[in-house]
């Protein structure tokens, strides 16, 4: 069971840069990806959307891990900014 | 032997019937049957070219019994009894037998079988047509006024519309004021119009329109009489009560819908902040600043839709898509987005169902923050009380790779669905069936959507199913028309294939009386008699007649028992 936190919604989504509500999920930025990161952006996205915060802890070395080479972003149909998104979550982590 | 003159023509339907059974064998079997004088093939039995042959033939030949061999009745038997009436033969004179949907089409694989069994039913068809008499169609003058049940949003649109035909309107509505449903909203989806005054606008529409009278507090209580001429008594209550009695030519049925009504407990119903999705509409629509439910401020709002819908098991289960929570739920959050710009909202689905245009606005709701996450239809979420006078909803996401949430709660909103609306009294009253939904049914969804079984009666908006306003409204305007085509003509005709009382065998047994569906059989000190504007000709009531005085025209006994001895003789 995993704790829905609305507070953290908020929270990174303050800061304005954060949007993936345009994410579908359907998963192409995971295959393109060069690193071979599951996590991302796919589950991620959907977790900090949630406001699932312990997974996006849980997981701070892999959202690091991310060389924001923007295969994904230019792959994704959806038009997401997902390196925009990365960055802003990495700012967040680093400021808790 | 027999005396008629009788023409027989084999469809090959292009290949579709010829493809499988060997119509020139069915021909050369067939030509001496007794009567046949005339018997041919045919590459399309419809194409103009055949019809003129047909009706050169039958002038000619002065045939007076027509058969054709081809597809179902339902297709063209209207247009081979035409042929016969323009070549001056009555068209009652005429037998369709289906040798495509019979024959060809349903024993592909066995070609000698079809085609044996294509001799025996066009054997039988000749069979009948020796003894076929000419009939005349019922006709019947239709009162140019229509009766409408029900003044929601389908019933006043459909009161317009007659109007505007020519034709007088009695609108009858059991509750105090016009509107239904529609009149109790705010804001509506998808053009963010106010229910209210839509409706009053719709009711200045009615009033300006002198061919309609509107009774308030009023139900029907008794019905006479058959499509074309019904008599209605109208018990208006209120502050003059009384009843009325009127004549019409038809009646629209616009009764409405029920919301459904969540058991205590189901998806915490009853619990403090769990509310229906009527209830949470009432509420938006009727705040103005930030959204408070119970004096508390509402920042986290769970949807939990399919309520009452798409039930799997349990009694009666309702097993239709309501069609309109979707898209009310989704419309709400997006008024709550509005409202309070910081709230929180959750709708938990099993599919979302904002079809065609509507997924415009499940993509804004998404935009504005609105989170969807889907459950299967095995694992519904369960809500409990949680710290803090909140409340928990818990759900395995589908879309979150099966985890199981916990969302915290000010708000759990029940996206609940249609039902019929409690209405048993006038069901039983215009004999309306019902179809498994417990809807009213119409003869067809799609072909025959605003008819039913009982001619002249029309259904529309939702009482013949879940709909939104603007369907409910467009099949207002279907039975509009369905509805005006009978009346604008001044008359009806009716099949007259119907059943007939021989006065001479008939001792008043009473029997009869009760094998009739459409209560068509009336009896006297002196008679019984079939009443021929009610009588459907179903033949219920003539195998219960033990003197055997009972026929039905154009499947007399004899013409059956002919039928089974043809299709009986060796091949
Ligand atoms: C919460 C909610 C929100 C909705 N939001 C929207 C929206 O935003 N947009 C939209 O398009 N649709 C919406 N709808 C759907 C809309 O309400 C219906 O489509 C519409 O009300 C159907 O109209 P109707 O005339 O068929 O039935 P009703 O509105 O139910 O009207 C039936 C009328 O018949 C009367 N009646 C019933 N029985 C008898 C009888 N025996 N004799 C005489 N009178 C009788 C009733 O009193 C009532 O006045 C919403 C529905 C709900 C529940
Ligand atoms: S490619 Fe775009 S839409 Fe698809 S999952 Fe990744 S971020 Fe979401
Ligand atoms: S419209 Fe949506 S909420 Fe309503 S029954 Fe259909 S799928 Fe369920």
């Amino acid at each position: 069971m995993v704790q829905v936190n609305p507070g953290f919604i908020d929270q990174v989504g303050q800061a304005k840069t954060f949007n993936a509500a345009a994410c579908m999920n359907c998963g192409v930025c995971s295959a393109v990806c060069p690193m071979g990161i599951e996590l991302l952006p796919r589950k991620l996205f959907r977790y900090v959307l949630l406001g699932v915060e312990d997974k996006v802890r849980e997981n701070s070395a892999t959202i690091y891990s991310c060389l924001l080479c923007k295969m994904c972003e230019v792959n994704c149909p959806a038009g997401v900014h997902i390196a925009e998104n990365v960055r802003t979550l990495r700012y967040y982590l680093y400021k808790k | 032997m027999s005396d008629r003159r009788i023409g027989v023509y084999i469809c090959h339907c292009g290949g579709n019937i010829s493809d499988y059974v060997n119509v020139e064998t069915v021909r050369q079997a067939v030509a001496n049957e007794p009567g046949v004088v005339v018997a041919k093939t045919a590459m399309f039995s419809c194409s103009d070219a055949t019809q003129q042959e047909m009706i050169q033939d039958i002038r000619e030949q002065n045939l007076d019994g027509l058969v054709v061999a081809s597809c179902s009745p339902k297709l063209h038997l209207p247009t081979f009894r035409e042929v016969a009436r323009r070549a001056g033969l009555n068209p009652y004179r005429y037998t369709q037998v289906n040798i495509r949907e019979q024959c060809s089409w349903t024993h592909t694989n066995d070609h000698a079988g079809a085609t044996e069994k294509a001799v025996r039913l066009v054997r039988a068809g000749i069979a009948r047509t020796n003894l076929t008499d000419p009939l005349q169609p019922i006709v019947i003058d239709t009162v140019p006024a229509v009766l409408v049940v029900g003044a929601g949003i389908a019933g006043l649109r459909a009161a317009v519309g007659l109007a505007d035909l020519g034709l007088s309107v009695y609108l009858v509505e059991k509750s105090p004021n016009p509107g239904g449903r529609v009149g109790g909203l705010g804001a509506m989806y998808p053009h963010g119009k106010n229910g209210r005054q839509l409706i009053d606008r719709l009711v200045g529409e009615v009033r300006k329109r002198e061919l309609v009278t509107l009774f308030t507090n009023a139900e029907m209580v008794a019905k006479s009489g058959t499509i074309g001429s019904f008599n209605v008594k109208i018990r208006v209550g209120g502050k003059a009560p009384g009843e009325i009695s009127v004549d019409v030519g038809a009646i629209v049925v616009a009764t409405g819908f029920d919301n459904y009504q969540p058991a205590a407990g189901e998806y915490g119903y009853g619990m403090d902040g769990v509310i229906t999705l009527p209830e949470f509409k009432k509420l938006l629509d009727g705040t103005a600043g930030e959204l408070e439910y119970n004096g508390r401020q509402v920042k986290d709002i769970v949807y939990i839709y399919c309520v009452g819908s798409r039930q799997q098991g349990g009694e009666n289960p309702n097993k239709y898509c309501s069609r309109y929570c979707c898209n009310a739920a989704v419309h709400a959050s997006l008024q709550v987005s509005e409202k309070s710009p910081r709230a929180h909202q959750f709708h938990l689905y099993r599919d979302v169902r904002t079809y065609g245009k509507y997924e415009l606005m499940y993509n804004e709701a998404r935009e504005k923050g609105a989170v969807f996450c889907a459950f299967g239809r095995d694992e519904p979420p369960g809500v409990a009380s949680g710290p803090d006078g909140k409340l928990v909803v818990t759900v395995r996401d589908l879309l979150t790779y099966g985890e199981e949430l916990a969302i915290p709660a000010d708000l759990v909103v029940l996206v609940t669905g249609m039902v019929p609306a409690a209405n048993s009294g006038l069901t039983e009253l215009l004999k309306l069936p019902l179809g498994q939904d417990r809807f009213f049914n119409e003869i067809h969804p799609k072909l025959r959507p605003v008819e039913t079984m009982v001619d002249g009666v029309f259904i529309c908006g939702t009482c013949q199913g879940p709909k939104n306003s603007s369907e409910s409204v467009a099949s207002a305007l279907a039975a509009v028309s369905q509805g005006a085509s009978i009346l604008k003509k001044g008359y009806v005709e009716l099949e007259p294939l119907i059943a007939e009382v021989d006065p001479q065998a008939c001792d008043l047994c009473g029997d009869c009386l009760n094998t009739c569906p459409y209560s068509a059989i009336e009896q006297d000190t002196a008679a019984i008699r079939i009443n021929s504007a009610q009588c459907k000709g179903c033949g219920g009531c003539a195998p219960v007649c033990p003197k055997g005085a009972i026929n039905l025209k154009g499947y007399t006994d004899s013409q059956v028992k002919s039928m089974i001895d043809a299709l009986l003789k060796e091949i």
